[in-house]
Parts: structure tokens; sequence; C-alpha cells
């Protein structure tokens, strides 16, 4: 080990030069092992990640941990970061979408979504019914392709292997179904501002509603399989318990603040496209433990597969897409719009001059807020327990750092 | 009951055994690919091998990634000769927004998916290279286009 280039006093910081700087260690600095514990061994620092399987994707924290305790956390993001929101100033909004695919990459229809919804929302353009059908069609099939990477590699982190290899089955039955429909197994580039590109080819119905019929006996095998073993149960249940002030405080959105008993879904909540016409119910958790979490996200699942029926059984006539010009100009302005993601909500807000590209655009991504979150709640468990908590949390690297 | 979990676990796993195989035996078995799936960007051409590109630059203003690089000289009699239509495969995300802009359906995303290269130049390569094939289809195109026709009213404001 190198010498520390900085001596932590219980007051400030001592420089090598024998400078004191007052004040509580700024967080950068935290890297030095501040407690030594009871048994006079010192605290170890950790490096987790960014090239470590169970962080999904590349995340960085820099654990400090007192045996098996974890002691503090520092989340470092940014590993992934390819400046959507700056790259999205030059370009013009119809080609928003393709940047937007490679924030959350996992569930990509949902970004694709927010930022038609704003330009329509400052166009005032009027979607036509069969593309609102389409979109939504598209987004819960996405969702359901998104919980099923969430569902496989959640249990690899709580050291089980066999689901992932059933999820991924499923998945791709899945992608097979959007690449029909879109081009593409996942950067589908298909929701554009007023509508969708291309029309739902023919015959896709039948798929997907076999799809259904097969997914629904699977689906209730992976629960078996996963959430009705002991070990899995006793892995998670009371675990990382986050409290309904916690997620408010930290801006939890999704599956995360419904775990935690709070029945906020902007699909429900502040409906666009189809969903005001859909019926579907919204599971809440009890107490916020990786166990409501899980709970949560598997009858959203069943949740999805009940709208993906009704889509396709009620799917409306008439165009695919609004009459749009070619280049989109929206007006001078500024429009929040978000949509309900696999990960919650992921919003787009927009400021326009006038011109043909954004002056300005915000992501919102939910898994930036959850980052946050961890160095509340992985303090006070096990080493053994972080990596199944941020797995239960289900982020995605590609948002956070965008 | 604790096990009884794992114990349908198993009878689980025992049942997927059953199934079947899921996967395709690459390359002893191929895929087929849906209509619209969307590979590497591919020039049309009909039988005779010509292409439909009137040098019109609305694609390499459409593509988000500045991919595409065209180059035309325009001779005396105002007739426009394509020297290359540049195309990058490694860079190109395959969004299929050129084929899209492209008014006179002279591109089309291909649906050729082995697509290694051994060496980096490869993946580099000229869409449009035997332009003398193009010729007769070019003048006759040109006789159709109606004047302005060619009009860019997609691109520019592509740099903000
Ligand atoms: S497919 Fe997309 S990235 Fe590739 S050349 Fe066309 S517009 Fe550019
Ligand atoms: S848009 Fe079509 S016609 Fe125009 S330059 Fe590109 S390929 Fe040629």
């Amino acid at each position: 080990m190198t010498e520390p280039h900085f001596t932590v006093t219980e007051s400030g910081l001592m420089t090598p030069e024998g400078m004191y700087i007052p004040g509580e260690p700024p967080k950068g600095i935290r890297r030095i092992p501040k407690g030594v514990d009871r048994l006079g061994t010192e605290h170890l620092i950790v490096n987790m990640g960014p090239q470590h399987p169970s962080t999904h994707g590349v995340l960085h924290l820099i654990v400090e941990l007192d045996g098996e305790e974890v002691v503090t956390v520092e989340v470092s993001i940014g590993f992934l970061h390819r400046g959507i929101e700056k790259l999205a100033e030059s370009r013009r909004f119809d080609h928003l979408g393709t940047l937007m695919d490679r924030g959350d990459y996992v569930s990509v229809i949902h970004g694709e979504q927010a930022v038609a919804l704003a330009v329509e929302k400052l166009m005032e353009i009027e979607v036509p019914a069969k593309a609102a059908w389409i979109r939504t069609l598209t987004a819960e099939l996405t969702r359901l392709a998104s919980h099923l990477v969430w569902f496989g590699t959640f249990g690899l982190d709580t050291g089980a292997m066999g689901q992932f290899l059933y999820a991924m089955r499923d998945r791709e039955v899945l992608l097979d179904i959007l690449e029909e429909i879109s081009g593409q197994r996942m950067m589908f580039n298909y929701v554009r501002p007023g509508g969708v590109v291309a029309d739902l080819p023919t015959g896709i119905e039948s798929r997907i509603l076999s799809f259904c019929d097969t997914f629904e006996v699977y689906l209730e095998e992976h629960d078996a399989l996963l959430g009705g073993n002991e070990i899995f149960q006793a892995r998670v249940k009371g675990i990382g318990v986050v409290s309904k002030e916690t997620a408010l405080a930290f801006g939890l959105t999704g599956a995360n603040l419904r775990a935690s008993g709070l029945g906020f879904d902007v699909r429900r909540d502040r409906p666009y496209d189809a969903y005001p016409e859909l019926e579907f119910d919204i599971p809440i958790g009890t107490i916020g433990d990786s166990w409501d979490r899980y709970t949560v996200r598997m009858e959203e699942m069943r949740q999805s597969l009940r709208m993906i029926r009704q889509l396709v059984g009620g799917m409306p006539g008439g165009p695919f897409t609004a009459k749009v010009p070619k280049v989109l100009r929206p007006p001078a302005g500024e429009v929040y719009a978000s949509v309900e993601s696999s990960r919650g909500e992921t919003g787009i807000h927009l400021f326009t001059d006038g011109g043909t590209t954004p002056y300005r655009m915000h992501y919102r991504a939910a898994s930036l807020f959850t980052c946050q979150l961890f160095e509340e709640i992985l303090p006070g468990h096990l080493f053994a327990d972080a990596c199944m908590l941020l797995g239960s949390f289900d982020i995605m690297l590609g948002e956070v750092d965008r | 009951m604790w096990g009884k979990g794992i114990l349908n676990g198993m009878r689980i796993t025992m049942r997927n055994m059953l199934r079947g195989p899921i996967t395709v035996r690459y390359p002893y078995e191929r895929v087929t690919l849906p209509e619209r799936a969307r590979w590497a960007v591919e020039v049309v051409r009909d039988e005779s091998g010509a292409h439909k590109c009137t040098a019109c630059m609305t694609c390499v203003r459409a593509c988000p990634d500045h991919i595409l690089d065209l180059q035309f000289t325009t001779a005396e009699d105002k007739s426009k000769h394509i020297d290359y239509l540049r195309y990058e495969m490694g860079a190109c995300m395959m969004c299929g927004l050129c084929v899209e802009a492209c008014p006179f359906d002279a591109l089309k995303m291909g649906q050729d998916y082995e697509l290694a290269k051994l060496t980096r130049d490869e993946l580099t390569v000229d869409l449009l290279v035997d332009v003398a094939a193009a010729a007769p289809a070019r003048a006759k195109k040109a006789s159709e286009v109606p004047a302005g026709g060619t009009d860019d009213s997609r691109g520019g404001g592509t740099d903000g």
C-alpha cells in the first residue's frame, strides 16, 4: 500500500506538508480507512467495480469494510458517460431517439417514447389511436424484456444460476418479436414524434399471443424456481429496507418506490398514449425490503402480460403516424414529458429556441436517483448482501452516466 | 417446509430438460431474419448493376453520426458524377435514418449479419465504387427529377 497523501484526523485533514484543512474530510478523500474497529484491526477499502459483473454495468463503489460489514460506501459514476444530453443539442428532433436508445439500453422504447411525447406536446401533434396503441404495446413488451434481464441477474447476484438461462430464453422470443416489429433487437429506433416508423407486420399478433400463452406458464415457473427457493428468500427477506420517507427523500420512482408502499406510477397518475384505456393493477409492497422489490417486479410482469393481451385484442385501425413535417421545428418553449420505464420515471425536459435541434435537453434517469440511495442503504449490511442489494434495485448504468 | 422450494426448483429444471433445445447451432444452422431487419447500409442496384443515387446529399446530412461521405464533381453540362460514397461500417449504428431520408430509394438496410472483417480498413467501404455502371440510370433519373426536386427539406441543422 502506498503512503496516504492525507492524514485524517478527528477534526480535519493534514496534508504531507503539514497543512491543516479543518472540517469534515471531503467525500473523495474518504479512501483512507477512517476507523479502527474493536479488535484493533484497520478497516479495509475495497474498490468494487467498475469492471465487476455484479455492478450491472460500470458502477464503481468504494466500500469501507469492517470485516464483512460495510461501513461506508461511496458511489462513483461516470464511466459510461457519452454526453447524450450535449449530443442532443446537435440532433434533429426525430433523431433524438437514437441517442435515447443508448441511454437505458435495456428499456429502449421508453426513452424514445419520452422524447416523442415531449416533442408532440410542444408541437401539439395529435397522435393517431393506432400509433399510441402500437407504442404502448412495444413499451410493455420492452418492459417484460427488461424485467427478465433484472430477474435473471438478480438471481445471479444471490448465487442462483438456472433461472438466468430460462429468463434469457424467454427474452430471446421477445427480442425476436421486437425485431420483427422494429428491425433491430436492441436499438429499435422505432418511436418517432407523431407515431411510429412502420405499422405492425402482418401475423405478429398471433405470435405475440402465443408468446403470452407460453410465457404465462414460464413466469409462474420462474417465480417458483427463484422466489419459491428458501435459500433465496432467506437472503432477500428483510434486507435493504427502504422506508417510505427515504424513498421519497431520494426521489425513487418505479418499482423501487412502489415496493416501499407508495403507489405512484406514471402510467396511471400521468397517463399517456394508450394507458388510460387499459385495465391494470399497480402492485405495491409493504416494507420496502429486497423481497418486496422482487415481488413487485414479478407482479408487474403479470400485469404487463395482461396489458399486452388487451393491446393486441383491441388494436384500433387507422394510420400509424400523424402527418408531421419532415423537419420538425417546435416553437420556442419548454416542456417536460415523462414515461414509466422499467426502472422508474424517465423524463425528458426540452428547451427549444424555434430551431431544428433542441437548445437543451435534460434526461431524467430514474437509476441515477437509485444510485444515490446506495450510500444510505448499504452501510450496516454484509458485503455479500451489497451485491444482492445492487441487483434488487435494478439500476442501469447507461442511463445513470448517459 | 424448508427444502420444499428447492425440490420444486429441481422439478422445474427437470421439466425444462425435456423441453428440447432452443438454441440455433450456428454456423450449421442459420436464423432467418425478419423482413425489416436492419444491418449494414447497402446500395440498391437493378439487374444491370446500376444504382439510383443522384448525389443529392440527403443521406449524408441525415446521418446523425456523419458516417456517410459523398464526393461528386459537377461536369460542364451540369451533370453530377459521383466520385465515391464512403461508408464507415464500424461507426454505423444501423439506425436506418439515411435509408428513410433518401428520396430516390437508392439505399437499403442489408440483411447480411456476418459483418466481421479482418482489418480495420475493410470496415470503410465505398458503396458506389463502379461509377461507370451507373451512368445510364443517373441520366434517366436526372431527367425525371423535377426542378428543385432534390431540394433537401430534411437537411441542414444537423450541426445545430
Ligand atoms: S444507418 Fe444510421 S448511422 Fe448508419 S449511415 Fe445510415 S444514418 Fe448513419
Ligand atoms: S439520399 Fe439517396 S440519392 Fe441522395 S445522395 Fe444519398 S443515396 Fe444518393
